[in-house]
């Protein structure tokens, strides 16, 4: 509860508007339950109000107060004493009739020319157009009659002209911009006062209207159209670096600029970039505005500072929260002002750009400013899923809520994007040598696959696997199985990578094996035959019954957990390929039973990722379980992955992932950190996914 | 050949009451106003080449004004012992609650009614003369210049509680002051009638 003391400090305090939300609700309540305190706050205001009334430069001030003619005599005689150290300045005044050009030349012919002697000049220009307006003047197009040549006239309108501060203002602004050397800061080349109305302009170089806004609006626009140029981006950045430096600049001298946006920085015709208005920019410490801007130039008497803290300077959609905030702002608001603008040519949007609600009520400055205020500042990549991560971290940094997380410098700034932009070439070189390591892993692959394809159906027309159909004696079809035996060892001698052969009769849902042979689980030369009472039989598995609903002589491939009995029970490690055909009775010709090779997909994976890459990263995956087949980092296989699900263990993958669902190739224009190939198995939704990135 | 409209004795006729009224208001003080009317002409015989303008001379005049105003103000803070703490209305004013004693507060009605402007204008006035220094410095700057509290603090080298305090005194002694003059004001025309 507020008591009637603490209401008027609050009061006090309301009239220049420094209180909070929770404040101005408490003085509210207070003031109307305390008619002493309501009646204060009338009076204080009343009071104020007729102090500014009375206060105006244009009044004829109280009619009782006066210089005394003793008073206005001591003055004439002090403005003689120094007219008379300096006879220029007094023939300057003595005759404001004429043109202080004409005259002080006049005096010059005479006199002997001393160091410290000045010259003045009026420049004629003729106003051809208007090129734009602000809060504090008119921007024209002119023309220097003298020297023949275009410049932008900036003046003050005629609201500004009523406002002493605004005078002071805009004085200031091109004292600032007179004083900022910079290719990239618009140059002034005179300040002066119109003789017929007596109010001041400037003019400066013309560097057309074309501003970076426009640059950034027709960039987004191609895109939208699907003509999106890389080349425009890297000229936009371009500019931004030039913008980064002027910024830096204009630091070192101790210059705040306060407005930064793309509306601010203009454009010529020749990829020449300016940073625009100062009006609003503030010199860190006043007191020594002359020394800090060029160390040696004099300034006027009446270089003001202005700091402006405690009201809202900028523009709301490009400004730092501390700025909303109308605290006092450092070069670290420049640098979030920067990160705006390099937000805005990654986006085509102002950060700040209020989002569109249901409700047709547009959003009010105040609230804008408070969500400013209290909200973190938005992702790049939130606007546009495409902008390249590195560069979207370094706007954020740029942009971070707190400044102590901003880049310390504008010039740390542009470097981090340099950096971007020159390692663009290289990171495009070596992404075209990780799509190549990638589209080889595919294509050795495919060949082994294919290469298993060919064998076991080479191994079902063998003239055993139907000889063994129709064997009717146990001295046949153990002479025909023998034979078989021998031929099924020689290609697992033959073919390392394979793990077993099997011929199984099918009947119904059941299978029985009637040969099999594989390789030692452990001793790998070795290849044995199983016996006959150790041949399995069962419920056929998944596997054998898609192979068994095949043509003659078409290839089922899969990776599976078993293809004699369903993956339930194994472990994701055990993921194998095989390859399976169906065997039909050629008398019959009904579907008798499968001949399946198993391979050792792994050992063909490790033979082939056995080299160095380029890819730092290289992952193996099957998409029927999600899971990775293999993992090979920089220092070799690691194994600790094998076996996981892929997404969660690498999440920046996802969309690749997504990608090669249905394609055979992910190519990640943006970042250009992975690349993904896919492997299709025969008749088969699923294959082998190859994902390779580098950091 | 020098005219008659373009003496330094013109200049000083032509705006010296302008400015000297201006400054009058802001310093409260006849010979402080003339002095900074004074540095004002002088500085603007230094940079007259800058300013050529026939129009604008007193506005460019007012301007070197306004900041010679507030050179001054800031010496004489520098050189004055602060009184703000000595001239706490809130002593009158408050009770040990800080809510306003009964019959403390004179302004508890008709001041915002009828008020000519004029009139009210004098006893403002003549209230900000009694104010101390230091808390009518800042409430001219603030109020009259409409310098911000950051501008304020800077240039007088006072913290912005400092500031806030004065402030709120000179709100406080102004309103206290006027609500009474007012007051006599009123009763004296009731006697009259």
């Amino acid at each position: 509860m507020l008591n009637d003391k603490k209401a008027t400090e609050l009061f006090s305090k309301s009239i220049d508007g420094e209180l909070t939300e929770t404040e101005s609700n408490q003085l509210e309540v207070h003031l109307s339950n305390s008619e002493a305190a309501k009646a204060f706050a009338v009076l204080a205001k009343t009071i104020d109000k007729s102090i500014v009334e009375n206060s105006g430069i244009s009044e004829s001030g109280d009619g009782d107060s006066a210089l005394s003619q003793d008073a206005k005599n001591r003055m004439s005689d002090s403005i003689l004493r120094a007219m008379e150290k300096n006879s220029n300045l007094a023939a300057t005044l003595l005759d404001s009739s004429e043109s202080p050009a004409d005259q002080q030349f006049t005096l010059q012919n005479q006199q002997e020319i001393q160091p410290g002697d000045s010259r003045e000049a009026s420049s004629p220009y003729t106003i051809v157009r208007k090129l734009g307006e602000g809060g504090l003047g008119n921007v024209w197009l002119a023309r220097d009659e003298k020297l023949n040549r275009n410049v932008a006239i900036k003046e003050m309108n005629s609201h500004a002209l009523q406002s002493p501060k605004a005078w002071q203002r805009f004085e200031r602004e091109a004292e600032i911009t007179g004083q900022l050397e910079h290719p990239n800061v618009v140059s002034l080349y005179q300040y002066g006062t119109d003789r017929k109305t007596g109010e001041p302009f400037y003019s400066m170089r013309f560097v057309g209207k074309r501003t970076l806004a426009d640059a950034i609006t027709e960039y987004h626009d191609r895109c939208l159209a699907g003509k999106c140029d890389p080349l425009i981006l890297h000229r936009l950045l371009t500019a931004f670096l030039g913008v980064c430096q002027a910024i830096a600049y204009a630091h070192s001298r101790g210059v705040i600029h306060r407005d930064l946006k793309p509306e601010n920085i203009g454009l010529d015709n020749f990829g020449q970039v300016m940073v625009l208005d100062w009006g609003l920019a503030k010199v860190v410490d006043d007191s020594d505005l002359s020394s800090q801007l060029s160390g040696d130039v004099e300034l006027s008497g009446e270089a003001l500072a202005e700091t402006l803290a405690g009201e809202v300077i900028g523009t709301p959609l490009f400004m730092s929260p501390e700025q909303a905030a109308g605290k006092s702002v450092s070069q670290q608001a420049d640098i979030y002002g920067l990160g705006a603008i390099l937000f805005a040519i990654l986006t085509g949007d102002a950060p700040h750009e209020p989002k569109k609600s249901k409700s047709a009520e547009p959003l009010k400055i105040k609230e804008v400013l408070k969500s400013i205020q209290q909200s973190e500042s938005p992702r790049p990549r939130d606007f546009r899923a495409d902008i390249p991560i590195e560069l979207e971290a370094i706007c954020m940094k740029a942009m971070a809520f707190k400044k102590y997380a901003r880049h310390d410098t504008a010039s740390e700034l542009a470097n981090d994007v340099e950096r971007w932009m020159v390692n663009q070439g290289q990171r495009q070189s070596e992404y075209e040598t990780m799509r190549m390591e990638g589209r080889e892993l595919r294509t050795n692959t495919q060949a082994s696959v294919r290469d298993l394809e060919t064998n076991v159906r080479f191994m079902a027309n063998l003239p055993p696997i139907q000889e063994l159909i129709r064997a009717d004696s146990v001295e046949e079809t153990t002479a025909w199985r023998d034979r078989l035996i021998t031929i099924f060892s020689g290609l697992l001698r033959a073919k390392s990578d394979y793990r077993s052969i099997v011929y199984s009769r099918l009947e119904g849902d059941e299978f029985t094996e009637l040969v099999r042979v594989e390789r030692h689980s452990t001793v790998h030369s070795n290849i044995r035959s199983i016996p006959k009472s150790r041949l399995r039989s069962g419920t056929s598995s998944e596997f054998i019954q898609r192979v068994g609903q095949n043509d003659p002589d078409e290839v089922y491939t899969s990776l599976a957990c078993g293809a004699l009995h369903d993956a339930a029970s194994c472990e994701k490690k055990d993921v194998t390929l095989f390859a399976g055909v169906p065997i039909f009775d050629s008398q019959e010709e009904n579907l008798y039973g499968v001949v399946i090779i198993e391979c050792d997909l792994d050992h063909i994976l490790k033979q082939q990722l056995n080299r160095r890459f380029v890819a730092t990263d290289i992952i193996v995956a099957c998409d029927t379980y999600q899971t990775i087949l293999h993992s090979n980092g920089q220092d070799g296989i690691v194994d600790e992955s094998v076996g996981k699900t892929l997404q969660p263990t690498r999440p920046e993958l996802t969309e690749a992932i997504t990608h090669l669902q249905e394609k055979m190739e992910y190519i990640d224009t943006t970042n250009q950190q992975v690349y993904g190939a896919r492997l299709w198995l025969n008749a088969n939704p699923h294959g082998i996914m190859f994902l390779l990135s580098h950091k | 050949m020098p005219t008659e409209h373009s003496t330094p004795e013109y200049w000083v006729e032509q705006y010296g009451d302008f400015l000297f009224r201006y400054a009058l208001k802001r310093l409260r003080d006849e010979n402080a106003a003339e002095e900074v009317v004074q540095e004002t002409f002088l500085n603007g015989i230094k940079y007259y080449s800058q300013y050529s303008g026939k129009g604008s001379q007193q506005a460019w005049l007012t301007g070197i004004l306004k900041r010679k105003i507030i050179d001054f103000i800031r010496k004489r803070n520098k050189h004055q012992h602060d009184q703000s703490e000595e001239h706490d209305p809130s002593n009158q004013l408050f009770d040990q609650h800080g809510n306003y004693h009964k019959n403390a507060t004179s302004w508890s009605s008709g001041l915002d009614r009828n008020l000519q402007s004029s009139e009210l204008w004098t006893i403002v006035k003549g209230c900000l003369t009694h104010l101390p220094q230091s808390q009518a410095d800042v409430f001219t700057l603030s109020v009259m210049e409409e310098l911000d509290s950051d501008e304020i603090c800077k240039e007088l080298a006072i913290t912005p509680s400092n500031y806030w305090v004065r402030m709120h005194r000179a709100r406080l002694g102004l309103a206290n002051c006027v609500g009474r003059q007012w007051n006599s004001k009123e009763e004296a025309a009731t006697h009259a009638e």
